[in-house]
C-alpha cells in the first residue's frame, strides 16, 4: 500500500494501481467514459483528467492510465480539471443526437449524467452534426445506432481482449471514425450483450430490450444466472411482474460482470405463454387441468400404489438441477425419507461421479486462475458449456501470460489462444492420458508445462459419449501436478448444489457418502443405501423394475444421451409424475404434471462449479397457480402420509445448514447481508465430509453395446441447442444452428463425401474441420431435427446420397 | 473469391518479409486492389485469410488510411494536393482546373479518372504538386493541370510515369529530379516491386521533349 | 552557411547518386564495414559524442535513445520515412537520391542496438522513393552487406520495406508501429508504451527518422571530430532544411544550426517573390506556431533558441508567407490537416479540430459572428488544456495540441484580419474543398 492525496485527503492504496480505480475504491469517483475496470486503459475520452503535482509542477494527466505512487498528490475537482472535463463533455454532445427521451439508455446514461452535472448549457456549434443512418442491427441481438456513439472503444475492446471475437471494429478515421462490422458478418458473438451493458451510452441496444421500459420503472433484485454453472452474478430488472432484463453484475470470484448471451437474453422463457400455470392430468392422448387438490391426490395415490406394491424401490426420482438448493433438499428427504427409496439422481447421464463433483469443493476456485502459470483444459469446450469460465480461461492465457493447454477430440473456442491444442479420437483417452503423464513423444512439451505450478486444471467429459471415467483419471492426475486446482465442470446449472444436497444416489445431504452412518440427516427413518443412477433407473424402468418415475425438471428424452433408453423406460413405466415449467417430450407422457415456478419466481440458495453457495431471489410472481418445486414435494408427502414438515424455503435453508455438514453455517442472512458473492462450502472452520474416490459405477455410452460404427462418435453441446429453456426464449431460439456432422478432411474425402452425410443413417450437412481426430465424427448434441445418437460410441458414416 | 497464382506468390513473398503475419496486412491490401482495381469486400477477406485476423479487423485497418479506395476511383486517380505551401502557390485554382477539365468534382470519379484532394504529398518545393496513380507532377499551372487530364483521357496510358508527365505538365521540381525512372504505376495505387503494381513504362516521353 | 555533407554526393552526381555504383565509388558501406567490428557500447558512445538529435521533430538525442534500449531480445529498428508533415519534403530527396547512405546507417544503427530485422516505412504517397529504397536494399542484400552474415561476418540482417497508405499520423512513432503491425495507425500510451521498451510486437525498438539514420555514415566514416566541427555547437551536424512558400528559391538545403532567418530566407531562399513583403513563416512544419519578422527575423535558427521563442524547428520545414496572404485562409488550411489527419481517439482531438476548421471555414465564408474569436480561443483551449508552450499533452500523442498553433498565431498576431472577415460578413473566394 501506498499513501496518495486526493482533494487534501490521505488515503491509502495499492501500490501501482490505476489512480481512477484507485479514488474510486477509496471514495472518490472521477467521472469516466472509456475506462472499465475489466479491460485495459485506453486513455481515449480524456473525461478523467486530474490534477497530479509532480516534480516538474502540477500535470493534467488522465487518472485511467496513471500508476498511483507513495506520496502522489491529486486534485480531482480544481478548476483546470472542471474546465478540460466540461470541455471534454462538450465536444462529446457536438455531435450526439441529444435523442435521451427516446433512448433506451435515458436514465442511466453517464453521458446524460455527467451532462447535467457539469455539461454546458446549450451548444455553441452552429455547424450541422455527424448523420448516420439510425439503428442498423448488428447482430441477432445487438442494434447499433452511430450517432449517439462516443467512440469510447469498450465494445471494440471487449471484442479483442475478453471475448476473443473481433468483429466490431472501427471503421475509418479521425472525424469520421465510427464502429462497425464487416458486410455481412455480424458480430456474431456469445458475448455480444456485454457491449450492450458497457456501452456508456446509448449506441448499443438489444433488441430484446429496445423500448421496453425506463430505467425509472425497472425493480430490480440481485441473484445468480440460472443457465449456466459458474455462478455468474447478474441483476435481473422488472416491471409489471415481467422480467425485462439480465445484468451481468462484477462478481470478483465468478464472472467479472460478464454474461453470455443465452443467460442474458434468455430469460424470456420466464414469461413464456407455455409456461405451465395449471396442475395437469392425462386425459387419453393429452392432459386435462385440475385442481392441485385432484392432482396431488391422484400422485400420491399413485406413488402409494406403487409403494405398496411394489417396494420403495420401485419409485425413482431424476432430475432436480433446475431448482435451488432448497428445492433439491426436500427431493432428497422425500425420496429417502418419506418414499424411502435410494434411487434418485440429478445428472441426467451426462455428467461425472458425484464424489468428484462434490468433494473436490474448496480445492480449487476460478480465481485461481488469476495466479495459475498453466491450465490444462480437458473438458468439454468451454466456450460452448461454460462460457463465463472460457473468458477467465481466456484471460488466463492472453492477459495473465498462462501456459493454456487444451486436450480434447477437436480444436476448441480457446484454440486460439493455447499454447498447446492436443486432440485424439474419443475413446483413445486413457492411452492419451498416459502419454502424457509419461511426456512420450510430441507431449513432452506439454508435460513440461504442467510441471511449471500453480496449475489449474478444468476437467469434464468432452463430450456425452465419452466415458466418464477418463475425467477420473485425468482428475487423478491432474491433483498430482505442482500447486493444483481442479476444477470439475458440468453444465446443467444447480447440478452442483442438487448433489450436495443429496440428489444423488450415492451421497446424502451435505457431502456424505451414502450407505455408511445417516445420524446426521435428521430423517426420522430413510433409506441411505446407494441407489440406482439416472442411467440405472432408465434401465430398470425399461425392464420393469422401477414402476414410477418423478421428473423434477427434467426431459430425459432430450437430455439423456441414450434417447433411445430413456423413450422405452418412460414407455415401460406406470407412473410418471412430473414437475416442471413446461410441457417437455418427456413431461408430455406424464399421469400427472405439476406446474412449478422458475428462477427470478422463487427464492432461495444455488451452488457453483466450486462449491460456492450463492443466493437467487425472486422479483416475479409465476404464472397462474405454479408453486416452488419444495412445497409441492412437502405437500405430496403430507399427501402420502409421510409429511415432511417444511414451512418455507427459508426454513429448508436452516435444515440445510443444521443437517447438510458441508453447507454448516451457510445461511440466507449470511449470503444476503455479508458474502455477496458468495461462501465457498465447507466454511472455513468446517470440515469437508466427503474424500475424493474415483466413481466407478458410471459407464460410458455404448459401453453395453459392442461398437457399431468404424467412427469414433464425439458427441458435444453447443450453447444454443434445443433444450427447452432455450427453444422458449424468443429472441435466442433461432440461434441453434441445427445438426451437422464434422469429419476431418482426410476422413471426408476418403469416403468420398461432399456436401452430406450419413452418420448411422441421419442425412446430415458436412463440415470439415482438420483439427478433429482421424476416425472421429462430431456431431452436436440436441439440435433441432437432430437424429438421436447418444446411445452408442461408434457410429457409421456413410457419403450422403444425392451429394 | 481467389487470388490469380500470381498474386498468392506474391502474398507468400511478403508474408515472409515479417515477423507477424499480421504485419503483412497493409502491403496485402495493395495486392487486392491490384487484384481488382480497387479493394473489395473480397479481398479484405483474402487478406483476413492470409493473415489470420478476422475481416472486421482488415476492414478496420484499411479504412483507416487513405489510399485503401473500397470504391472504384477509375483508372487514373489525380490527387492535388491543396495542404498549405501548395495552396500558397494557387492550388486551390489548379484543382479547380481539374475537377472542370475531368467534369468531376473532387471525391469522386468516372470510370477513368477520379479526382481528390490530397493532403500535403511531400513535394511543397515544387508546389502546386499532385500525383496521378501517386506519380508525381510538381509545378503545375492550371493550365498545364487541364491539358494533364486531357492527355489521359487521350492517351490512355497503360503505366503512369512520373517523369514524362513531368515533362509533359510539370514546371518547378522540389530537387533535380536526376535520371530518369523508367518504372510507373499500372493503377491507382503506388507502383512497388513486391506488390506487382510497378512496370516499366515502354512508350513514356524522354524529359524534356514534350507533345 | 550551405554545407555540403549529405547532400554531396547527391550534387556531385545528378544523375547516379543513388546506384550502388557510385556509392561504393564515394566510399560507400566502409563506415559500416567498421562499425560491426565494434561493440555496442562503442557504437552507442559514439553516437553519443557526435551529439546529433533526432530529425523526425523532436529532437531527442539519437545517442541517448540508443541507449535506453531494453535488454529483451529480439530488438527492432524502425526507420521513419513517413514524412509527411505539411512543408517537409528532405526525407524525399534522401529516399530518392542517396539511399545507400541510409542503408548504410541502418546496418550501423542495427549492430549497435542488437537488431537483426530493421523496417523502412515509407509514406505511401512515395513510391518512387519507395521503389529507390527497395533497389538500395536489393542490391546490399546482392553484396553480401544485407541477410546472413554480412560484410563476410557472423552478423545477420535483414531489412523489409515497408509502405504505409496515407495517414500522416503514422509518422508519430507509435503508430507508425500500430501500423507496421497491420492495424489502425493509431498512436500508443505513453507510458508505459514507450518504443524502446514496448515497440514492434512489444520488443525493443528503436525509430528513428531517415535523415537521423542517414547522418550515421558519415559519423562514422568521416569521424566525430568532423562531424561537430560542421556545424552548431549544440545543434551538430548539418540539417535539411525545406523550404516552400513565397520564396523565391524553394527547396531543400543542407544548413547549419546557428544561422538567423533572415539569413535563411533572404540569403539562402532568395527572399520573397516578386519582391513582396514578408508577412509570416512557419518555422518547423504545420504544428509550429508562426514567427513574424518583427519580432523573430533576426534571430538564430537553433533549437533552444526557437524553443524559447514559443515555436520549434521540428522536422524543418519552413513555410513563408508573403504580404498578400489571407491568414485566416492560410491558418484554415493548416487546422484542415489536422482535422484530417486526427487518428480519432481522443474525444478532444478528434471533436476539437473539426470544430475548430468548420468555424474557419464559416469566417471564411462570411458567416463569422463577433464570438467566433472568443470561441476558437476557448475550443483551443479545450483541446490543449492552458494554452501553453510547449503544449501540456492532454492527449495521446501531440497531434492534438498542434493543431491549435495555427489558431492561435493566427489570433496572436493577425486578430485584426479576422476581425476583418468577421466584420465584412462577405465571403472572400476562398477556392478548396471544404472537409
Ligand atoms: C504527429 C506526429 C507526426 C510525426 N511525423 C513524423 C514523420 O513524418 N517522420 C519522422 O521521422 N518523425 C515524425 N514524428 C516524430 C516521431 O514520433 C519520432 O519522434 C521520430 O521518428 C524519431 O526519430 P528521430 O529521433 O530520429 O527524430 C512525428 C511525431 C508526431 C507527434
Ligand atoms: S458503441 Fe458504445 S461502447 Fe462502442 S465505442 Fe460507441 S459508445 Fe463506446
Ligand atoms: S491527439 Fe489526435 S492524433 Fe493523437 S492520439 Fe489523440 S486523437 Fe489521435
Ligand atoms: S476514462 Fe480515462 S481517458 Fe477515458
Ligand atoms: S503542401 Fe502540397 S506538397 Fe506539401
Amino acid at each position: 500500500m501506498v499513501t496518495i492525496t486526493i482533494d487534501g485527503t490521505e488515503v491509502q492504496v495499492p501500490a501501482g494501481e490505476l489512480l481512477i480505480k484507485a479514488a474510486e475504491d477509496s471514495g472518490t469517483y472521477i467521472p469516466r467514459f472509456c475506462w472499465h475496470r475489466r479491460m485495459n486503459p485506453v486513455g481515449m475520452c480524456r473525461m478523467c483528467l486530474v490534477e497530479v503535482e509532480g516534480p516538474r509542477g502540477i500535470m493534467l494527466t488522465p487518472s485511467c492510465t496513471m500508476p498511483v505512487n507513495d506520496g502522489m498528490v491529486v486534485h480531482t475537482k480544481s478548476p483546470t480539471v472542471e474546465k478540460a472535463q466540461e470541455g471534454v463533455l462538450e465536444f462529446l454532445l457536438l455531435n450526439h443526437p441529444l435523442d435521451c427521451p427516446v433512448c433506451d439508455k435515458g436514465g442511466e446514461c453517464p453521458l446524460q449524467d455527467q451532462t447535467l452535472s457539469h455539461g454546458p448549457g446549450e451548444s455553441r456549434m452552429v455547424e450541422e452534426k455527424r448523420h448516420y443512418e439510425k439503428p442498423i442491427p448488428i447482430s441477432d441481438l445487438v442494434l447499433l445506432d452511430r450517432e449517439r456513439c462516443i467512440l469510447c472503444a469498450r465494445c471494440v475492446r471487449f471484442s479483442e481482449e475478453i471475448s476473443g471475437d473481433p468483429l466490431i471494429e472501427f471503421m475509418d478515421r479521425g472525424n469520421a471514425a465510427e464502429v462497425n462490422t464487416f458486410p455481412d458478418e455480424p458480430f456474431a458473438s456469445y458475448f455480444s450483450g456485454n457491449t450492450v451493458q458497457i456501452c456508456p451510452v446509448g449506441a448499443l441496444t438489444a433488441s430484446a430490450y429496445r423500448f421496453r421500459a425506463r430505467p425509472w420503472d425497472l425493480r430490480e433484485v440481485a441473484s445468480v444466472n440460472p443457465l449456466t454453472t459458474t455462478g455468474d452474478g447478474v441483476t435481473v430488472q422488472a416491471s409489471q411482474n415481467e422480467v425485462l432484463r439480465f445484468l451481468g453484475v462484477d462478481n470478483d470470484a465468478t464472472n467479472h460482470g460478464w454474461l453470455d448471451d443465452r443467460s442474458r437474453f434468455g430469460f424470456e422463457w420466464i414469461a413464456s405463454p407455455d409456461r405451465l400455470a395449471t396442475p395437469l392430468a392425462k386425459s387419453g392422448d393429452g392432459h386435462t387441468e385440475v385442481s392441485w387438490g385432484e392432482a396431488l391426490g391422484a400422485a400420491a395415490e399413485n406413488l402409494s400404489a406403487v409403494i405398496e406394491a411394489h417396494g420403495p424401490g420401485a419409485v425413482a426420482a431424476i432430475g432436480g438441477a433446475r431448482g435451488t438448493n432448497e428445492d433439491a433438499y426436500a427431493l432428497a428427504s422425500f425420496m429417502r425419507s418419506s418414499v424411502g427409496s435410494p434411487n434418485l439422481d440429478a445428472r441426467l447421464d451426462d455428467g461425472l461421479g458425484t464424489h468428484l463433483l462434490s468433494s473436490l469443493a474448496g480445492k480449487g476456485e476460478i480465481g485461481d486462475l488469476e495466479t495459475a502459470r498453466t491450465v490444462l483444459v480437458w473438458a468439454a469446450d468451454l466456450k460452448e458449456e461454460h462460457p463465463v469460465l472460457y473468458l477467465r480461461v481466456r484471460r488466463a492465457a492472453q492477459e495473465l501470460g498462462a501456459t493454456l493447454i487444451t486436450v480434447h477430440p477437436t480444436a476448441t473456442g480457446l484454440a486460439d489462444r493455447a499454447t498447446h491444442t492436443v486432440t485424439y479420437r474419443p475413446g483413445e483417452g486413457h492411452d492419451l492420458l498416459d502419454r502424457l503423464r509419461a511426456g512420450s513423444g510430441d507431449l513432452a512439451d506439454v508435460r513440461a508445462a504442467l510441471d511449471e505450478g500453480p496449475v489449474v486444471a478444468i476437467v469434464g467429459r468432452t463430450g456425452l459419449a465419452e466415458d466418464p471415467a477418463l475425467a477420473e483419471a485425468v482428475t487423478a492426475f491432474a491433483r498430482d501436478l505442482p500447486q493444483a486446482s481442479v476444477l470439475p465442470v458440468v453444465r446443467r446449472a444447480n447440478t452442483y448444489g442438487a448433489i450436495d444436497m443429496g440428489v444423488a444416489p450415492d451421497l446424502l445431504p451435505g457431502r456424505v457418502a451414502a450407505g455408511g452412518d445417516a445420524g446426521h440427516t435428521g430423517w426420522e427413518k430413510a433409506d441411505t443405501s446407494v441407489g440406482l443412477d439416472t442411467r440405472g433407473i432408465l434401465e430398470a424402468a425399461a425392464d420393469g423394475r422401477v414402476k414410477a418415475l418423478l421428473l423434477v425438471g427434467a426431459d430425459p428424452l432430450r437430455d439423456v444421451p441414450d434417447a433411445d433408453l430413456a423413450a422405452r423406460a418412460l414407455d415401460a413405466v406406470d407412473v410418471v409424475i412430473s414437475i416442471d415449467c413446461f410441457l417437455t417430450d418427456s413431461t408430455a407422457k406424464a399421469d400427472i404434471v405439476l406446474p412449478a415456478l422458475g428462477f427470478t419466481e422463487k427464492e432461495g440458495t444455488v451452488t457453483n462449479l466450486e462449491g460456492r453457495v450463492m443466493k437467487v431471489n425472486r422479483i416475479v410472481s409465476g404464472p397462474g397457480q405454479a408453486r416452488a418445486d419444495w412445497s409441492i414435494i412437502d405437500d405430496l408427502a403430507a399427501r402420502m402420509g409421510r409429511p415432511l414438515g417444511f414451512e418455507s424455503a427459508e426454513a429448508i435453508s436452516l435444515a440445510i445448514a443444521e443437517h447438510a455438514p458441508a453447507y454448516g453455517g451457510i445461511t440466507w442472512f449470511l449470503l444476503d447481508w455479508k458474502e455477496r458473492d458468495g461462501v465457498v462450502a465447507p466454511r472455513d472452520g468446517v470440515e469437508q465430509p466427503l474424500q475424493y474416490i474415483p466413481t466407478t459405477s458410471l459407464r460410458a455410452v455404448g459401453s453395453g453395446g459392442a461398437k457399431r460404427g468404424g467412427f469414433a462418435l464425439h458427441l458435444g453441446r453447443l450453447l444454443y441447442d434445443d433444450a427447452v429453456l432455450t427453444r422458449q426464449g424468443a429472441s435466442i431460439a433461432d440461434l441453434a444452428p441445427g445438426a451437422y456432422a464434422v469429419l476431418n478432411p482426410t476422413d471426408a474425402d476418403r469416403i468420398g463425401a461432399n456436401g452430406h452425410v450419413e452418420v448411422d443413417g441421419h442425412r446430415l450437412p458436412l463440415r470439415r474441420d482438420a483439427s478433429l481426430a482421424e476416425g472421429t465424427v462430431a456431431v452436436p448434441f440436441n439440435q433441432p431435427d437432430g437424429p438421436p445418437l447418444g446411445g452408442s460410441s461408434h457410429v457409421d458414416v456413410a457419403p450422403g446420397a444425392g451429394a | 473469391m481467389s487470388w490469380s497464382e500470381e498474386s498468392l506468390q506474391r502474398a507468400d513473398d511478403i508474408l515472409a518479409r515479417y515477423p507477424e503475419k499480421r504485419s503483412a496486412v497493409m502491403p496485402l491490401l495493395y495486392v487486392a486492389m491490384r487484384e481488382d482495381g480497387y479493394l473489395t469486400d473480397d479481398g479484405m477477406r483474402q487478406v483476413a485469410e492470409l493473415t489470420g485476423v478476422t475481416p472486421a479487423q482488415v476492414q478496420s485497418t484499411a479504412s483507416f488510411y487513405n489510399m485503401y479506395k473500397r470504391e472504384p476511383v477509375g483508372k487514373y486517380l489525380v490527387s492535388m494536393c491543396t495542404s498549405i505551401s501548395c495552396f500558397l502557390m494557387g492550388a486551390d485554382d489548379v484543382l479547380h482546373a481539374i475537377e472542370d477539365e475531368a467534369g468531376i468534382p473532387a471525391g469522386e470519379a468516372d470510370d477513368e479518372i477520379g479526382v481528390e484532394h490530397a493532403e500535403c504529398i511531400g513535394a511543397c518545393g515544387g508546389a502546386p504538386a499532385c500525383l496521378v496513380n501517386y506519380e508525381l507532377i510538381e509545378g503545375l499551372t492550371p493550365d498545364k493541370a487541364k491539358e494533364l487530364v486531357a492527355w489521359l483521357r487521350s492517351a490512355k496510358p497503360d503505366v503512369i510515369n512520373a517523369d514524362e508527365m513531368q515533362a509533359l505538365f510539370g514546371g518547378k521540381t522540389s530537387f533535380d529530379w536526376g535520371i530518369r525512372e523508367e518504372r510507373g504505376a499500372v493503377g491507382p495505387f503506388p507502383a512497388f516491386g513486391p506488390f506487382g503494381t510497378a512496370d516499366v513504362n515502354t512508350d513514356a516521353l524522354e524529359p524534356g521533349r514534350s507533345t | 552557411m550551405i554545407v555540403e555533407a549529405l547532400t554531396r554526393r547527391m550534387n556531385a552526381h545528378p544523375t547516379d547518386s543513388h546506384t550502388m555504383e557510385r556509392y561504393l565509388e564515394t566510399g560507400g558501406y566502409e563506415a559500416a564495414r567498421g562499425a560491426i567490428t565494434k561493440t555496442r557500447d562503442e557504437l552507442v558512445e559514439t553516437v553519443k559524442e557526435s551529439g546529433v538529435i533526432g530529425r523526425g521533430g523532436a529532437g531527442f538525442p539519437a545517442g541517448l535513445k540508443w541507449s535506453f534500449l531494453a535488454p529483451a531480445r529480439p530488438a527492432y529498428l524502425v526507420v521513419n520515412g513517413d514524412e509527411s508533415e505539411p512543408g517537409t519534403f528532405k526525407d524525399r530527396q534522401l529516399l530518392e537520391r542517396d539511399p545507400h547512405a541510409m542503408v548504410e546507417g541502418i546496418i550501423i544503427a542495427a549492430v549497435a542496438n542488437e537488431v537483426h530485422h530493421a523496417f523502412v516505412y515509407i509514406r505511401g504517397e512515395y513510391p518512387k522513393p519507395a521503389r529507390r529504397v527497395q533497389q538500395a536494399v536489393a542490391d546490399a542484400y546482392a553484396k553480401g552487406f544485407l541477410g546472413k552474415g554480412i560484410f563476410g561476418g557472423d552478423y545477420d540482417l535483414d531489412v523489409t520495406v515497408h509502405l504505409g497508405a496515407g495517414a500522416y499520423i503514422c509518422g508519430e512513432e507509435t503508430a507508425l508501429l500500430n501500423s507496421l503491425e497491420g492495424r489502425r495507425g493509431e498512436p500508443r500510451l505513453k507510458p508505459p508504451y514507450f518504443p524502446a521498451a514496448k515497440g514492434l510486437y512489444m520488443a525493443p525498438t528503436i525509430v528513428n527518422n531517415v535523415e537521423t539514420i542517414s547522418n550515421l555514415p558519415y559519423i562514422f566514416g568521416e569521424g566525430v571530430d568532423w562531424y561537430k566541427g560542421l556545424g552548431h555547437e549544440v545543434d551538430t551536424g548539418t540539417f535539411l532544411m525545406s523550404i516552400s512558400g513565397h520564396v523565391n528559391k524553394p527547396g531543400n538545403y543542407e544548413v547549419v544550426h546557428g544561422i538567423t532567418w533572415r539569413e535563411l530566407i533572404y540569403g539562402v531562399a532568395g527572399g520573397i517573390r516578386d519582391g513582396k513583403e514578408l508577412k509570416a513563416w512557419v518555422p518547423g512544419g504545420a504544428s509550429a506556431p508562426w514567427f513574424v519578422p518583427e519580432e523573430h527575423l533576426d534571430l538564430p535558427i537553433t533549437k533552444d533558441e526557437t524553443g524559447k521563442q514559443g515555436s520549434m524547428l521540428g522536422s524543418g520545414a519552413v513555410i513563408v508567407m508573403d504580404e498578400d496572404t489571407d491568414m485566416v485562409a492560410a491558418a484554415e488550411r493548416l487546422v484542415r490537416f489536422f482535422a484530417e489527419e486526427s487518428c480519432g481517439q481522443c474525444t478532444p482531438c478528434r471533436e476539437g479540430t473539426t470544430w475548430l476548421d468548420l468555424i474557419l471555414q464559416r469566417v471564411l465564408h462570411g458567416g463569422g459572428r463577433e464570438q467566433d474569436i472568443d470561441l476558437l480561443m476557448d475550443v483551443s483551449d479545450n483541446i490543449s488544456v492552458g494554452l501553453g508552450w510547449p503544449p501540456k499533452q492532454t492527449t495521446i500523442c501531440p497531434l492534438g495540441p498542434s493543431a491549435v498553433s495555427a489558431t492561435l498565431s493566427l489570433v496572436k498576431h493577425f486578430r485584426h484580419e479576422v476581425e476583418e472577415h468577421i466584420g465584412r460578413g462577405t465571403p472572400v473566394t476562398i477556392s478548396g474543398v471544404s472537409s
